[in-house]
């Protein structure tokens, strides 16, 4: 170990020299505790190879030997039965169309989201939906985000809602059907709650229940919604109006605290991506700076929109709205601010420049403001984008053809005036969880839930109709722009769901369809859907089958909305800035489980959170100063000692043996406000604003007797195994008048800790510069100027490689004595038509995790859960890294940098020669690839391994599952999880691995093959075209190769910001993949220790206004490094 | 101090060494000969639901393989018939035929071939002979669209009236085609002809070599057919392991 430690570099934070930049990943890293160094060394971190605790080793000892003596004694018994068991080919009777055995069939469907649906390729394996990708027919440069990808494994959830409901306990459709019939009575005021999202067929159904029911009245709800948002838009451009956004037009884009480009999305964000590529989109342009965005951001904690600023502004969120005032007024508007912060010279510099630089992009600049934020915040934001001209460029007013809805506070106080006979909730929303007061008011009215899951709300409604899935149902949706996408079901429902048309269709016709029984005939919702496309598109055949084909209508959009009002607003009231005594909580929305409605999905509740990278649970996020403040700084950085002794707080606590490991356990705060008090694990967020406490909603949804904390009430009915005992519930702070942040609030230390699972010093890497940035402004350092293009010559010497000596190989050189001539009849196997390669383009990788749960989906990843992952046991193949880097010693204003790192794939591998079975070989194709059955599990690859991208399976996750109690290491005896739903899900293209095998990132080469089966098929196509006899075709490589870009990537397809791109190396500079390794910005992962690795990546560019204040320090965090 | 053991013991430990040497060597030989492959599924012959006889339908009546195992050239797996390509032929061949009794419940119809009312069409149940580990991904498309035959893998299959498994098909079977492809290679219009002999077709066919000699041999006519094709079978593992 020693060795090493003495041949690599230290961490960049204790680097010497480096011009006051430093860059690290976690509290640990900044602060260099010894643990951090120890994890450093480390392939896993500590504990990851060890049994737990004593009594486990010893229970394991002993009943590995009894189950060895039993086993070997049976061997004996059964040596007569040798042969393979009996199985069975069982083809259909009659082949369904399309069907062709062992081939995947793919549909277009789409998601139906609040903003916007998402347009998707559903692949389906034998009738199984298996993996969802962007439909590129759509838009070329569109992906999707994490939640969409894991919203696959949402319908295999195991612990789905299956069953109808009454009061919370079991009843029968038939009954369900009878109360339904009495609730249809045409004089019955009855309430219907929608999601956010817009569905042109539940419009039009819409209009026929009111023709029913004449007082049914028709409500919207989804916790997260911006209500602000909606009524300063319906004010302005009429009710039901929408902004949309066009990215593509806009040069300057300025949020204000509105994470557009991943949890807050306002329009499609492709055209964002698009502008940010420096060398164009297809990497066939010369660098060129002008040709890049400049993104503003003013918030509050870091969101992944603002880890891609170019410049951004720390402030509470709840001061946003003076910042904008302040840049409104430069515009020439007259906005008085009363109450709030005064600026500083430095904000008020900030707005004057930023203003400037809008103006000169007049018309060809965006301002978004958050959703959720304040309605005088939304005010100014229409203001300033008059005033800038940008409605009708790169905004566009629309009619989202909604129809006029009510909101929560509507629908409380209607059913609290007793105004309401049933309440029917068709929102994807928990409201009895999540929305204030509404839970107490639904008792006064009859509540019929159409969920997915056994929730809060569907125990306490007096009926829970179990619904069907997106992928099971018929339905129709909009995106963003108001283009008219299919929901198409790929499979019958699984549970018998009902779909959201079903229910309403059973509502007008009085009969519930049944797709159990009225499978085959076609469902009421198919006929629904198509009447809808009817009077919409166009009622011919041949128009609904191109709908279904490409999964969108091609000339379809909303309707432009006219301006109606111009804003009036010429005072603005602040809340007072938040001060040490009186902190701001900000209710984030989760980049994990969104609003709490994915917590059954244990791929997401893996997945690190983005920014904080916790998993399986939320935390209270405060700044370094703050945390001093409040004095738990020294806690979160400091661990508890060995062992398990949670709860009880030590004054000399020990430092443990490593960071983020097993005994990770945060401090517990107690946060008072609105009058409502929570305790809630907290920790360190770099970058974010003083005196503001931001805690992610959705988690806390149900405990039960294993809970940690031992928290009350024990509903764990309401959960699943997925999602009990998970994080705290900060809905319980929030009240329906302050739906985004609540001010006045108290924070103290609670003296108890709880028990994190993070992951931002897992598989820590050393090496400098591992993420590298430039700026397109000069940089001047001790007077050397450098400007754009020389900062660009200058990425590949970035870090260690600006003075290590190039690797040269030791033998075999030519010119060299050791050179002789037979060396060159040893070639290395090197295949001619394939050679595969990836690059990602650290300028557009925001961070967001959406090729972390592909990756997951496409490869059969298993989940590991909360403890195994603590321990430094997660299986992702792709790992997000975050670091933050600060200039000139401004830690408290940090830049965000993420680097995802799977396998490089290396064509000198360090894994390959240490491997003592040869499981893990090159192949011809340039793959560093792992043959699983070979592999004995000695983790001597992955200790060789110097990106730490290689993971091992210490239990056998798959069939055994890791959420139930201890349910791991009671070996043979613990509760198999064999055929449960999720295994549907199960791409059959790739092994499931077991208990033992290492696993690591193979370039999807399931996909590699198939496209290199498929050429196959092209020397029989020739014969056929020449006619004759096949032995005179002659076929060359360049024949046998893949169509030039077919074979995309699992993670390459997600990516929303196209920042991965894959292809085959031979096919020269046609292949995208090579005109952007051949870029300047092109650069090697630890270039220095020559392990030549087919993944590169390309340094991050920002794009700095130079007369902005910190302008130049911005970009520079790598460019010093040295 | 009498003598505990007696005298023939001294040579006990000898003898037990000797013993323990050939039950060693015999089992090692045992076991590699009963466990590999070659021994354990070479000669597999299970009943099927319905006795169906290769023999006659591919030689006798020269249907084509691709006929039934539609899927060969276009995807990883051959495919076994759906029941109703079986009945394509059968609802007018050998009508009522006690042997067909599984097809006709396949169908939902009686001995007469009239529907019956509300059957539950059960699928034919056909027990699975050759089979890849779940670890190995084998391309059937990949090798029949290259020149390599159902033959080299199956055997006979048109002479068994009863299919039986018929080669090995362990890791050392693949890797010696994917080594010497030269053994195995034939046109591309001769793959499914079962009845394919090389020299014959060498005979009747008159191909040259780059050098303008007359191939005569399989090995000579596969080595140019490897050529002309650019075949470079892969010897690494992703190529069936991933």
């Amino acid at each position: 170990m020693s060795n090493r430690k003495n041949n690599q570099p230290d961490s960049a934070v204790n680097a010497p020299s480096n011009g006051g930049t430093k860059i690290w990943r976690s509290l640990g890293e900044l602060e260099s505790t010894e643990r951090f160094q120890d994890a450093l060394d480390r392939e896993f971190v500590d504990g990851s190879a060890q049994m737990e605790t004593e009594e486990e080793r010893e229970v394991s000892r002993r009943s590995f030997m009894k189950l060895m003596g039993a086993s070997s004694a049976l061997a004996g018994m059964g040596l007569a039965a040798c042969r393979r068991p009996e199985s069975l080919i069982v083809p259909f009777t009659e082949s369904p169309e399309w069907s062709v055995p062992g081939k995947p069939v793919h549909f277009a469907s789409s998601m139906p989201r609040a903003n916007g649906a998402v347009p998707l390729v559903v692949t389906t394996h034998d009738g199984r939906p298996t993996k969802l990708e962007p439909n590129k027919l759509f838009d070329k440069h569109a992906g999707t985000d994490s939640f969409t990808q894991a919203s696959i494994l949402d319908m295999y959830d195991p612990a789905r809602s299956r069953d109808f409901l009454q009061n919370g306990a079991q009843a029968s459709r038939a009954d369900f059907e009878k109360a339904l019939a009495d609730i249809a009575d045409p004089s019955a005021n009855i309430g219907f709650v929608f999601g956010d999202d817009v569905s042109p067929t539940r419009s039009r159904l819409m209009q026929e229940l009111k023709a029913k029911f004449a007082d049914a009245r028709f409500f919207q709800y989804e916790p997260l919604s911006g209500d602000a948002r909606k009524q300063a838009n319906a004010a302005v451009f009429g009710a039901d109006a929408d902004v949309v956004v066009n990215f593509s037009r806009a040069k300057v884009v300025l949020s204000l605290d509105s994470d557009f480009l991943e949890l807050d999305q306002q329009g499609s964000v492709s055209g964002f991506y698009k502008n940010r590529f420096i060398e164009g989109a297809g990497y066939n342009k010369k660098a060129n700076a002008k040709a890049m965005n400049r993104l503003y951001i003013a918030e509050g904690g870091f969101s992944l929109t603002g880890g891609m600023a170019d410049h951004r502004l720390r402030i509470a969120p709840s001061q946003v709205p003076a910042i904008a005032a302040e840049i409104a007024n430069q515009l020439g508007a007259s906005v008085l601010v009363k109450g709030g912060i005064t600026l500083s010279a430095t904000e008020k510099q900030w707005a004057a420049e930023c203003a400037k630089d809008l103006k000169a992009n007049a018309g060809k600049s965006v301002v978004l403001a958050g959703s959720r934020q304040s309605r005088e915040l939304q005010d100014l934001c229409i203001t300033i984008n008059s005033l800038l001209g940008n409605y009708g460029k790169t905004l566009k007013a629309v009619n989202s053809g909604r129809g006029n809805l009510g909101d929560m506070k509507s629908l409380i106080s209607s059913l609290n005036k007793g105004q309401l006979d049933a309440v029917i909730l068709l929102t994807p929303g928990n409201p009895v969880y999540d929305a204030d007061g509404f839970a107490e008011a639904a008792k006064k009215t009859k509540l019929i839930h159409l969920g997915l899951r056994n929730d809060a709300t569907a125990n306490a409604a007096d009926w829970h109709v179990p619904a069907a899935h997106y992928l099971e149902s018929w339905s129709d949706a909009r995106t963003s722009n108001g283009s008219l996408a299919v929901v198409q079901p790929l499979i019958l429902p699984l549970y018998n769901g009902v779909s959201e048309n079903d229910l309403l269709l059973a509502l007008l016709d009085g009969k519930l369809f049944d797709s159990s029984k009225d499978g085959e005939t076609t469902s009421v919702s198919y006929d629904a859907v198509r009447k809808t496309f009817a009077a919409l598109a166009d009622g011919s055949d041949k128009s609904w089958l191109k709908f279904l084909r490409d999964g969108f209508w091609k000339d379809s959009s909303f309707a432009a909305a006219t301006t109606l009002n111009a804003v009036s607003r010429q005072t603005i009231n602040l809340p007072s800035a938040p001060s040490k005594g009186s902190l701001e909580v900000v209710f984030a929305t989760d980049g994990s489980i969104y609003d709490g409605r994915y917590a059954n999905n244990a791929w997401l509740q893996e997945a690190p959170d983005p920014i904080t990278k916790v998993c399986w649970d939320n935390v209270a996020v405060v700044s370094p100063k703050t945390a001093k403040d409040l004095g738990v700084y020294d806690k979160i950085l400091k661990l508890q000692p060995k062992g398990k002794v949670y709860g009880i707080e030590t004054e000399n606590a020990g430092v443990g043996p490593d960071g983020e490991g097993k005994d990770h356990a945060n401090p517990l705060v107690k946060v008072t406000v609105n009058g409502r008090e929570l305790e809630v694990a907290i920790m360190i967020g770099f970058g974010h604003a003083d005196n503001v406490v931001s805690i992610a909603l959705g988690y806390g949804q149900g405990f039960d007797e294993h809970d940690e904390l031992k928290r009350g009430p024990k509903n764990e009915k309401d959960v699943s195994l997925v999602s009990v005992n998970r994080g705290f519930n900060s809905y319980a702070l929030r009240t329906n008048n302050t739906p985004y942040l609540a001010t006045g609030a108290k924070v103290e230390s609670a003296n108890k800790r709880y028990s994190i699972a993070m992951t931002q010093e897992h598989h820590a890497m050393y090496g400098r510069a591992l993420a590298r940035e430039i700026s397109t402004m000069e940089h001047d350092h001790h007077g050397h100027k450098a400007d754009f293009a020389a900062q660009i010559e200058g990425v590949k010497t970035q870090g260690m490689d600006s003075h290590a000596p190039e690797n040269i190989s030791l033998y075999k050189q030519k010119g060299s004595e050791t050179w002789h001539e037979k060396a060159q009849a040893d070639k290395h196997l090197y295949d001619q038509r394939q050679q595969w390669a990836m690059t990602i383009d650290l300028n557009n990788c925001i961070g967001c995790n959406a090729c972390l749960v592909a990756c997951q989906a496409e490869n059969n990843i298993p989940v590991v859960g909360k403890e195994q992952v603590a321990m430094g046991r997660e299986m992702h193949w792709i790992r997000m890294d975050r670091y933050f880097s600060a200039t000139d010693g401004d830690e408290d204003n940090p830049e965000m940098i993420p680097q995802p790192v799977a396998c490089m794939q290396c064509e000198s591998a360090p894994c390959e020669t240490v491997c003592p079975v040869n499981a893990t070989v090159h192949s011809e194709d340039g793959l560093n690839t792992m043959a699983y059955n070979r592999c004995i599990g000695t983790r001597y690859c992955a200790n060789n391994c110097p990106y730490k991208a290689r993971r091992f399976n210490f239990f056998d996750y798959n069939k055994r599952n890791p959420l139930i109690e201890k349910n791991l290491y009671k070996g043979p005896g613990g509760k198999k999880a064999v055929g449960e739903a999720p295994h549907l899900q199960r791409n059959p293209n790739v092994t499931v691995r077991m208990r033992g095998v290492m696993e690591k990132c193979t370039y999807c080469v399931q996909r590699i093959q198939s496209a290199k089966a498929k050429v196959k098929a092209r020397l029989k196509k020739k014969a056929t075209i020449a006619g004759g006899s096949s032995v005179d075709v002659k076929m060359a490589d360049s024949e046998l190769r893949p169509k030039l870009d077919s074979v995309r990537v699992a993670c390459q397809d997600a990516c929303p910001s196209s920042a991965i791109t894959f292809g085959n190396l031979q096919d020269g500079d046609k292949a995208k993949v090579v005109r952007s390794r051949n870029s300047a910005r092109n650069y090697e992962l630890l270039h220095y220790i020559g392990t030549l690795p087919r993944t590169t990546y390309l340094a991050r560019v920002k794009n700095p206004n130079p007369s902005m204040p910190g302008a130049k320090g911005i970009g520079r965090a790598t460019i010093e490094m040295y | 101090m009498a003598n505990f053991f007696p005298r023939w013991t001294n040579l006990l430990p000898l003898k037990i060494a000797v013993c323990l040497i050939f039950v060693v060597a015999g089992l090692t030989a045992a076991f590699s000969y009963y466990a590999t492959p070659k021994a354990q599924r070479v000669g597999y012959q299970p009943d099927q639901p319905i006795d169906y006889d290769h023999a006659l339908h591919v030689d006798q009546l020269g249907m084509d393989c691709r006929y039934c195992h539609s899927s060969v050239d276009k995807s990883a797996s051959a495919g076994v018939p759906t029941a109703n390509t079986c009945w394509n032929c059968h609802q007018h061949v050998q009508k009522g035929s006690p042997k067909l009794a599984p097809l006709r419940a396949a169908m939902g119809v009686d001995e007469d071939h009239a529907p019956i009312e509300g059957a539950v069409k059960k699928p034919i149940k056909w027990v699975r002979i050759h089979k890849s580990p779940d670890y190995v991904y084998f391309n059937h498309a990949a090798h029949v669209n290259r020149g390599v035959s159902c033959q080299s893998c199956h055997g006979d299959i048109h002479k068994m009236e009863k299919v039986h498994h018929d080669k090995s098909l362990s890791m050392a079977f693949c890797l010696d085609c994917h080594r010497e492809p030269e053994n195995h290679l034939r046109p591309l219009e001769e793959v499914y002809n079962l009845d394919y002999n090389a020299e014959k077709y060498l005979l009747e066919n008159e191909i040259k070599n780059e050098e303008g000699e007359r191939v005569t041999t399989q090995k000579e006519f596969g080595e140019l057919l490897k050529k002309n094709w650019s075949i470079h079978p892969k010897e690494s593992c992703a190529t069936c392991h991933r």
